[in-house]
């Protein structure tokens, strides 16, 4: 259920559409894709209002879904003249876009394997090239890097840059909040339908999480109180547990003003405690997430 | 149309490339087919292929030609695959075994029984759990008994009319023959009477010179006897005539001297001269006895010629000789009417539509099974295709794309469709090339039971996709609709089996108007025309089946 989600998404602009499972990213995303109409609000795309002029929409969106979306027993030069001559393209125009797709995200040399042989991070590859065909206004991205590996990523971010630099504005759903920092220029964060903020990513960190943060794990647990009074020292949320692989209860999260603070937190932390490890770091999108919504974008 | 174009290619690309598709949408329906034609194929009393053929034991005790008669028809039936064993107990012993339903045996003296005229009996042993071959294998024999008796009958007839065309011939050949005869007595009759006209002239003639020569020699005699007799009468008148001459110029004297004395006298009496009575008169001799006197005597007119009388001799040897009337009435000959021995009385089948009245187990189980297997097919390559589609989130891709909701699913069901008929063509060459099933007097016809019932399975399929909350509840609902369908609907085995009830509900599958009107063009060999029917109700039941579809779908795609 989305509630009142309001954003714009500039022509040459990334956009990143940030938030838990679960926060609204996908049903966003298949609204804009027309794949689910809206009960209410406004939706317009590339200047085409989405439930006057749905084709006209689809004609202006690219998208790039969660799953690959790709025929398993089809090429990968197959899946991409497929989806060409769908959006309208004659079959040699099609073959046409398909070699550039291909070129563009680095599959020439195995276009022609059975798509099902590929691994998941070309099927990624493939399938933001699908995406790209026909170079629509619009580019809807919906998580294309889950689960890539370094030379997949890679290659899909630079095709994003160069899609997004070509004019078209491109709305990329993501929880991985390093990328989106990474990649967009202005990041969407929601939760539960709603919009928590909104902003370039720089912005929304040093907005939500001013100072510099310091992690730090122990032998015991540290219990409630345990900073004390320290001026310029706060604890704050600790990092996801199950996903930092931290004993519960036994790591601990404190936002420092100053960098020099950081010797009394540990000594602190390590007090009748033996210190484990301890990282201090710059604030990220994901501890702006945590920060604004208490919990973190995978919860 | 570019965008339905595409889709359907690409969704027949997809299903080429799915091997196991491709093996269940033929090579499985071809094996069960093959199976079950096989194996129901006794239900039907004859497999074309002779490979599921009863076993029947026969025991010849009676030595003689019936038994090979009978195994000479029997061998004809593939159906029936004859063993020869030597001795009842033997046949019994197989059937006991269960190695056979059942053995005859023709008990030994049975030809000459028959011969005889007499009744006699072949004992067919049966298993009574082997129902279905008992009751095949006792129609057979029951059918080689009527065409033994039957030819036996013909013959019999053939050699009673060979008899009386031969007898026929005989009576002919006697009545040319009387014919002759009549003829020949005719001639003798003729001849005969010529003959004794010829006698009887001869006997004339012969008894005229007879009577001639007696005659003459008569003649001849009295000839020679008048002579003798006029010369002796000459003889002896002449010596009498001198005298009587003599006597009569006395006479004559004495009377002219009387009469001069009596006219003296008268004078003298002068007035009494009247008184006088007349004196006697002389007689006046007779002239013939003065000619006689003067003349020598006549000869004896001795009359010749007589006429005599000769009585022929009779003429009653003559008579006898003569050729009456033979009585050669033959009595009219006729040739009996054949005498048509008590014929048995027959049954012959004929298929109302002129087919074939035995039936190939395949003609049956090959369309119900492609019907079965099409649907199945249809219904898990339309509804899984869609999941397929929706799983891999290629649905929803082509949706976010310039191409309308109508053509992704009609893309789909239109080459789902395409693959069902091909799949259909493809079973039915299999069946005719593998198990030489009829495709009835235009094949062509067969195409519209069979574009009909793959339309039904193709919105079917789409009912079920839009249904179907996942691929896991495909399967069942998808098996039970389909095998329910296709069991009920007579695909399976024929629905004349079914209770009268089941049919009935039948009416209302479109597998049901789907066999009827293969079992139509196929089995009773109609003309295309008797599929008209059953497929404008199968593109009925498809046009439902696939609004409804439409518009479930629909509604699910509304919910997300």
């Amino acid at each position: 259920m989305l509630d009142e989600l309001t954003f714009e998404v500039e022509a040459g602009e990334i956009v990143g559409l940030i938030g838990p499972n679960g926060a609204g990213k996908t049903t966003t995303l298949a609204v804009l894709s027309t794949l689910l109409a809206p009960h209410a609000g406004e939706v317009r795309i590339a200047g085409h209002e989405l439930r006057r002029a749905p084709q006209d929409v689809r004609r202006s969106i690219g998208r790039v879904p969660q799953e690959p979306a790709l025929y398993p027993s089809l090429t990968g030069r197959e899946n991409v003249v497929f989806f060409a001559r769908l959006r309208g393209a004659r079959a040699a125009e099609a073959s046409r876009a398909a070699d550039v797709a291909l070129e563009q995200v680095g599959l020439a040399a195995r276009a022609d394997e059975r798509t099902a042989t590929y691994s998941g991070g070309m099927q990624r590859r493939l399938s933001l090239a699908c995406g790209l065909l026909g170079s629509p206004p619009v580019l809807l991205l919906d998580e294309p890097t889950v689960g890539v590996d370094p030379q997949s990523f890679e290659s899909i971010v630079v095709a994003i840059r160069a899609h997004a630099k070509g004019g078209a504005a491109l709305l990329y759903s993501t929880h991985h909040m390093e990328e989106a920092e990474a990649l967009c220029d202005r990041v969407v964060l929601i939760d539960s339908g709603r919009v928590v903020a909104t902003g370039p990513p720089a912005n929304l960190i040093r907005e939500a999480v001013p100072g510099l943060l310091i992690d730090v794990v122990t032998d015991q647990v540290l219990h409630e109180g345990w900073l004390g009074d320290l001026a310029g020292a706060r604890a704050c949320a600790p990092p996801d547990a199950p996903s930092s692989g931290l004993p519960r209860g036994r790591a601990a999260r404190v936002e420092l003003a100053d960098v020099e603070l950081a010797p009394r937190v540990l000594e602190r932390a390590a007090h009748n405690r033996t210190l484990l490890d301890f990282r201090m770091h710059r604030p990220s999108l994901h501890d702006a997430f945590l920060a604004l919504t208490g919990h973190a974008p995978r919860d | 149309m570019t965008s339905l174009r595409v889709i359907i290619a690409k969704d027949l690309t997809l299903l080429l490339r799915d091997r196991t598709a491709l093996l269940f949408l033929t090579i499985a329906p071809i094996v069960v087919i093959a199976v079950a034609g096989f194996s129901l194929a006794n239900l039907y009393g004859a497999d074309p292929a002779g490979q599921t053929a009863y076993e029947l034991p026969i025991v010849d005790e009676d030595g003689g030609e019936l038994a090979q008669q009978i195994e000479e028809r029997l061998s004809g039936d593939r159906s029936v695959r004859l063993r020869r064993v030597a001795s009842r107990e033997e046949a019994q012993r197989l059937v006991h075994d269960k190695v056979a339903g059942s053995a005859l045996v023709i008990p030994a003296g049975t030809r000459a029984a028959l011969a005889a005229g007499n009744p006699a009996r072949v004992v067919l042993y049966t298993d009574p759990v082997k129902f279905l071959e008992r009751l095949n294998v006792t129609l057979r024999v029951l059918k080689v008994r009527d065409e033994l008796a039957d030819t036996e009958r013909a013959r019999i007839v053939a050699e009673l009319n060979e008899q009386r065309v031969r007898a026929s011939a005989q009576l002919e050949e006697l009545a040319a023959t009387v014919e002759r005869v009549r003829a020949n007595l005719a001639m003798v009759r003729r001849e005969a009477g010529e003959a004794r006209e010829r006698a009887a002239g001869e006997l004339d003639a012969e008894t005229e010179r007879l009577r001639a020569d007696v005659s003459a020699e008569i003649d001849a005699q009295l000839e020679q006897l008048a002579a003798q007799v006029n010369g002796a009468v000459a003889s002896r008148v002449g010596a009498l005539q001198q005298p009587a001459r003599e006597y009569f110029d006395a006479l004559n004297a004495a009377r002219s001297e009387f009469e001069a004395w009596f006219a003296e006298l008268q004078r003298l009496a002068a007035r009494r001269a009247d008184r006088i009575p007349d004196p006697p008169t002389f007689p006046e001799p007779p002239p013939a006895l003065i000619r006689a006197l003067d003349e020598p005597p006549a000869p004896i007119e001795v009359p010749m010629n007589l006429e005599l009388r000769i009585t022929p001799p009779s003429r009653a040897a003559l008579d006898a000789l003569a050729v009456g009337d033979v009585d050669l009435q033959v009595p009219k000959l006729e040739v009996p009417e054949a005498v048509v021995p008590a014929a048995s009385l027959g049954v012959e089948e004929i298929g109302v539509d002129g087919g074939p009245t035995t039936i190939n187990t395949f003609d049956q189980n090959a369309p119900g099974f492609s019907v079965t297997f099409m649907l199945l097919g249809m219904l898990f390559g339309v509804s899984l295709g869609m999941l397929d589609e929706r799983d891999w989130g290629t649905f929803d891709r082509v949706r976010s794309l310039p191409v309308p909701v109508r053509n992704i699913v009609l893309g789909k069901l239109a080459s789902r469709f395409a693959v069902g008929v091909a799949q259909m063509i493809v079973l039915f060459a299999v069946g005719f090339a593998l198990f030489r099933i009829s495709l009835g007097p235009q094949p062509w016809g067969l195409l519209l039971p069979i574009v009909g019932i793959v339309f039904v399975g193709t919105a079917l399929g789409l009912i079920v996709a839009a249904i179907a909350p996942s691929r896991d509840a495909v399967v069942p609902l998808g098996s039970v609709l389909i095998v329910t369908m296709a069991a009920v609907g007579g695909c399976w085995w024929p629905i004349d089996l079914e209770p009268r009830w089941m049919r009935s509900v039948a009416q209302s599958l479109p597998t049901t108007w789907a066999m009827e009107a293969f079992n139509d063009l196929m089995i009773r060999g109609r003309r295309a025309e008797a599929a008209y029917v059953p497929t404008a109700v199968l593109l009925g039941f498809g046009a439902a089946y696939l609004a409804l579809g439409l518009a479930l779908f629909r509604r699910r795609l509304a919910k997300g």
